[in-house]
């Protein structure tokens, strides 16, 4: 076992400790990335050779230097005996959506691949300023747009830790496989439809998305505005209650960052079920979507799944929870519809400010005008994805369409927030304390099969783009390997605000499943 | 129900959004977004109660959680020149670029 | 032959005179700055910034709703305009549609013929300015300085009928904003920006013509302008049985001619949606009354009231209730000196607003204080100095700051009213002017005068001249 498989909170131990120095620990992710991480995406990466196939291809941008100074400013104020932080000498990537002053920020677009940010989003400079390291900026679909990361401007783009040949999910694939390789401990990601969650089940590693405002936009390269919410992802249930006990709270900068007291999320980890009302849902069991036809099907998700579901919520009542079945969430299936209208909007809305004026690409071609200059410069710089997403949120928030689409959608989104009222509600029938289910209707798919059908790749969110449209928070632990070997991802979804409930239900989930089989597996990449 | 984006609706999307396509990508975005269309129009047979409010963040902020508004205090910003230097064109302390169409007649 | 009148609605925009930005902490004002010195990530469109609304905004924005009697909501939001241009660094503005700070409201004109006219408002709403762009050798430079300002836009109804009525609504649109102090209202540095709606139809008529919209006119001149022009031409082209069209116009001030702008390529559709970055504005009774409290007593009432309570002519109140300091002054005076207020209200429209407008100064930034001035009308009145010594003490009490007494005793400025001194110097003159003497005594009474202004001369116009006259009376008989 190598340093950068440990857990934050042994390496943090051992590093109080004086046992390990914060550059040892650096140093050992280092070493892991230079092994299994192959060549970096870029804008011109040639033919994807044998070599590239089997790396993960995690970074867009290594900043090791940064990581560097960071480890030796850590290890001096140990030596100090000052205090180095809450999360001193812990490696972290982040996923480049991020504004990190001095660093390049992509958003895995070419239309933003020269651009340096000249200040640091929120969350990055709480994680530094407790002294966490960070290593690198990594890769993910571009804009965010997608649940695979085939679609970044950055190749070759991110794969499987478990086996190369699958898709790391997304967008936060960078992310998730970094951590599920080793390559830092901690990373920071972005959640708008299921982006820390999906590939976190993806990848078997703890993803979070906190509650809408828990932490802070600021700095965040916007997709969905009213969606988006950045979150931990860690290989376990206590790393990430740390990490988020880092970046949560109000921010002077973003007025939509609530005014909550951060509570203690480590102080009750250990607290266990005992008492506590989780639910099982019907509407999560199944997805639905329209075929090649239009029409709609339903279908379950599959038995492992829905097993390793049930199997989470036994473990959970053998501890004292009381499981509670049955829990209507009819408007589960609306997410997915009411997503592509509101979504879009925001993000046309959102891309408008990438025109070739002030930073990143502009045409190279020559142009008569201003008005040409706009369209070569976004023809150019932009991918499918946010095109894609220009033009259907320019559809359906066109005034003649507004009404019809964008409001109601956002009628719709009432509806789905009422399912998770209903559920919650202290008084209410079911008083859930969270609501378990698959995070996933598949395990990780292989490259290439549903990358160019943005339908169906939008489809892989429909568990988890419900608690984006209700705000509420959602973790993704791993619970299981499939029969194909890959991770499967269940889900625990709470009430605004209550991460801390979250944390303390997935930490004892993740107790009680220790010693069982799967939990020794690991990813195809560390076997060699 | 029959309503689907045709090519003119399309073109002028795109000229909208200040884009401009090879015959390839269009067809491709085209039929994406009419693929797109299908599972919004799932929207469209939802019965909603005329007085169903919108929600425009999940959460509720309510007056407690609201961050406060922002005092009137001046603060710089340090580097001006960073964001300056990020401009794929600039002189004199002016990002520039290409001319706007003239709009004036006489 | 048909007799025309004009409709004329004004779309204005206000700069306000915050400290800083409407949704970052860089200054507001940047006139005298580098470009693009006054900008940070937020105002210049960076990818990942958040706007948070300044405080100061809201609360200048609602005593100004107050002041044009709108009714301030309880709840309004913020919504993204959604468009290319390139001093918009976001691609969108951030404004409110429909959701406003206030609704309804209106400035009442009064005309030079004793009538007032009642100038509506739909709603007055908050947003941010863009930069500024301008043209240099077929390329655009792009200054982000002014980006992020806070603006409040309200738009007029068609309530106004000629293009001297356009002036006035700017007039007393500029007096109001400078009385709340709520912006500087300097349209030649566009804190105060309008654009102009005018059509025309016969008078008496209740419906309304194709107007066209005049853009880019910067000062109240401009604007009485522009106007003029287009409702001439507008009434020529009626007369030759042509139709108005609905066309953007440009005001060229220094041809002093309109220009017609081309007509948009496409249809104007922003794609309003609300700001999901910025939370719905409450404004609760608490907030809007601690923000009401510091609303003034209003022009036209202050106006209203110094004809009932003083007694003064309107032309009177309207001078002294111009400008709030002027008008504060008048009153403090009044009270320091206790005497008739009119006689105030002349020695300040012909001597104190004299010496403002020489300076460009306010009332307010005087060191002659409204309790020196009465004590200088006080000193006149006991007949301590006379007139011109009184006038030329308001300037030296103003360049030194000390009190009008203090002054008439360094300077021994007090009457000479001493007879035996008097007299020794009409004696003086007369010796001295034995011509003058033959002519007065021959009969050319009138030149009293001349002798009394000798004295004066010679006694540096401490002389009680009316006690003069009657020595030198004595004297020459």
């Amino acid at each position: 076992m190598e340093l950068c498989d440990l857990p934050a909170y042994e390496l943090m131990r051992l590093l109080r400790q004086r046992k390990i120095s914060a550059t040892e620990i650096l140093a050992s992710c280092l070493a892991r990335i230079e092994t299994i991480d192959g060549r970096p995406g870029s804008l011109e990466p040639g033919e994807i050779n044998e070599e590239d196939q089997q790396t993960v291809h995690a970074f867009i941008t290594l900043t090791d230097d940064r990581a560097r100074a960071q480890a030796m400013a850590v290890d001096k104020k140990l030596a100090a005996g000052e205090d180095p932080g809450r999360l001193a000498g812990v490696p972290f990537t982040v996923k480049d959506i991020f504004c990190v002053q001095g660093t390049r920020t992509t958003a895995a677009s070419r239309i933003l691949a020269n651009f340096v940010a000249p200040y640091t989003a929120t969350p990055v400079a709480r994680m530094e300023a407790e002294g966490a390291l960070m290593v690198g900026k990594v890769n993910l679909d571009e804009f965010t747009y997608g649940s695979s990361n085939e679609s970044s401007a950055f190749q070759p783009c991110p794969r499987n830790p478990w086996n190369p040949q699958r898709v790391p999910g997304g967008s936060s694939g960078g992310s998730v496989a970094s951590v599920a390789a080793g390559e830092a401990v901690l990373s920071l990601g972005t959640d708008t439809a299921g982006s820390i969650r999906q590939p976190a089940a993806f990848c078997g590693v703890v993803g979070l998305k906190p509650t809408y405002g828990r932490v802070s936009r600021y700095g965040l390269i916007a997709f969905g505005s009213s969606l988006d919410c950045p979150g931990p992802i860690a290989r376990n249930v206590t790393d990430a209650a740390m990490m988020l006990q880092v970046i949560a709270g109000p921010d002077a900068h973003d007025s939509t960052a609530a005014n909550v007291p951060v509570e203690d999320y480590l102080a009750q980890l250990e607290a266990g079920v005992k008492g506590l009302r989780i639910g099982l849902s019907p509407d999560y069991f199944k997805i639905t979507y329209p075929d090649e036809r239009g029409e709609y099907v339903q279908q379950a998700v599959p038995q492992e799944f829905e097993a390793a579901v049930r199997h989470a919520a036994d473990l959970l009542a053998k501890m004292g929870a009381e499981i509670i079945e049955d829990v209507p969430m009819p408007n589960t299936r609306y997410g997915i519809p009411a997503y592509f209208v509101i979504s879009r909007v925001e993000a046309a809305s959102n891309l408008h400010r990438y025109d070739g004026v002030k930073y990143g690409y502009r045409t190279m071609e020559p142009v008569r005008d201003l008005n040409e200059m706009y369209r070569k410069t976004r023809a150019e710089g932009f991918g499918p994805q946010p095109k894609l997403r220009i033009l259907m949120g320019m559809y359906v928030s066109a005034a003649q369409y507004s009404e019809q689409y964008y409001q109601r959608a956002l009628r719709v989104r009432t509806l789905i927030r009422r399912d998770f009222d209903q559920a919650f509600d202290p008084n209410g029938k079911y008083r859930l304390h969270a609501l378990l289910t698959p995070t996933t209707p598949t395990t990780a798919f292989p490259l290439g099969a549903v990358y160019g059908d943005s339908v169906l790749m939008q489809y892989a969110d429909q568990l988890t783009v419900p608690a984006n449209h209700a705000g509420v928070p959602g973790i993704s632990v791993p619970g299981g390997i499939a029969t194909d070997g890959l991770p499967i991802g269940i889900q625990f979804l709470a009430a605004d605000y209550q991460e801390a409930l979250l944390l303390r239900i997935a930490r004892a989930y993740e107790q009680a499943t220790e010693a069982e089989s799967w939990r020794q597996l690991k990813p195809m990449v560390l076997q060699r | 129900m029959s309503e689907f984006i045709d090519r003119s609706t399309f073109d002028h999307l795109v000229h909208l959004a200040a884009l401009e396509l090879s015959p390839e990508q269009a067809e491709y975005l085209l039929r994406e977004l009419n693929n797109q269309l299908k599972a919004i129009r799932e929207l469209e047979a939802i019965p909603l109660d005329a007085d169903l409010p919108v929600t425009l963040h999940g959460v509720p902020y309510t007056s407690s959680i609201s961050p406060t508004l922002r005092s009137d205090d001046w603060q710089p910003f340090d580097r001006p020149q960073d964001i300056l230097a990020q401009a794929p064109q600039a002189e004199d302390g002016y990002l520039i670029v290409p001319d706007i169409p003239h709009t004036t007649l006489e | 032959m048909t007799e025309y009148e004009a409709v004329i609605g004004l779309e204005t925009h206000i700069q306000l005179n915050t400290t800083t930005k409407i949704f970052c902490s860089c200054k507001a004002d940047s006139w005298f700055d580098p470009p693009n010195s006054n900008i940070c990530p937020v105002c210049s469109g960076l990818p990942g910034v958040l706007p948070v609304l300044n405080r100061a905004v809201v609360e200048k924005a609602v005593l100004l709703a107050a002041a044009m009697h709108a009714e301030i909501q309880t709840e309004s939001c913020f919504d993204r305009k959604n468009y290319f241009y390139p001093d918009l660094p976001k691609g969108y503005q951030i404004s409110q549609y429909d959701k406003p700070l206030a609704r309804g409201g209106y400035l009442d004109l009064p005309l030079s013929d004793g009538s007032c006219r009642r100038v509506r408002i739909h709603k007055l709403h908050v947003e941010e300015d863009a930069g500024k762009t301008k043209n240099e050798r077929g390329r655009r430079l792009i200054d982000f300085n002014r980006c992020g300002v806070p603006l409040v836009e309200m738009v007029t109804a068609p309530d106004l009928r000629s293009a001297d009525e356009a002036a006035q609504y700017l007039i007393r649109l500029r007096q109001l904003l400078r009385w709340l102090g709520v912006s500087e209202a300097d349209m030649e540095k566009a804190h105060l920006r309008c654009d102009a709606n005018v059509s025309i139809r016969p008078k008496g008529a209740d419906y309304l013509n194709p107007k066209t919209e005049i853009k880019n006119v910067n000062s109240i001149d401009a604007v009485r302008d522009a106007i003029a022009k287009e409702i001439e031409r507008q009434i020529r082209e009626v007369e030759a049985g042509r139709r108005i069209e609905a066309w953007t116009l440009e005001w060229d001030e220094d041809s002093g001619k309109l220009r017609k702008m081309r007509s948009k390529e496409t249809e104007a559709d922003y794609r309003y949606f609300r700001e999901p970055d910025l939370l719905t504005l409450h404004i609760d009774d608490a907030w809007k009354n601690g923000i009401l409290k510091n609303l003034p007593e209003l022009p036209l009432e202050r106006r209203q009231r110094f004809m009932e309570q003083y007694g003064l002519p309107e032309y009177d109140a309207d001078l002294l209730t111009g400008e709030r300091s002027l008008s504060e002054y008048f009153e403090s005076a009044v009270k320091a000196y206790g005497g008739d207020p009119k006689r105030v209200s002349n020695w300040m429209m012909n001597d104190v607003m004299r010496m403002l407008n020489e300076s460009s100064r306010t009332a307010a930034q005087l060191q002659l204080t409204p309790e020196h001035l009465a004590e200088i009308l006080k000193l006149l009145d006991s007949g301590t100095i006379n007139t011109s010594t009184a006038k030329g003490l308001l300037e030296k009490v103003d360049a030194s700051g000390k009190a009008p007494a203090t002054i008439v005793a360094e300077e021994g400025l007090a009457k000479v009213s001493d007879d035996s001194a008097i007299r020794r110097v009409c004696e003086e003159v007369l010796t001295e002017n034995p011509k003058e003497v033959q002519s007065y005594k021959g009969g050319k009474v009138t030149l009293i005068g001349w002798f009394v202004g000798q004295v004066m001369r010679k006694m540096g116009g401490k002389a009680d001249p009316s006690l003069a006259r009657q020595i030198l009376e004595e004297l020459l008989r």
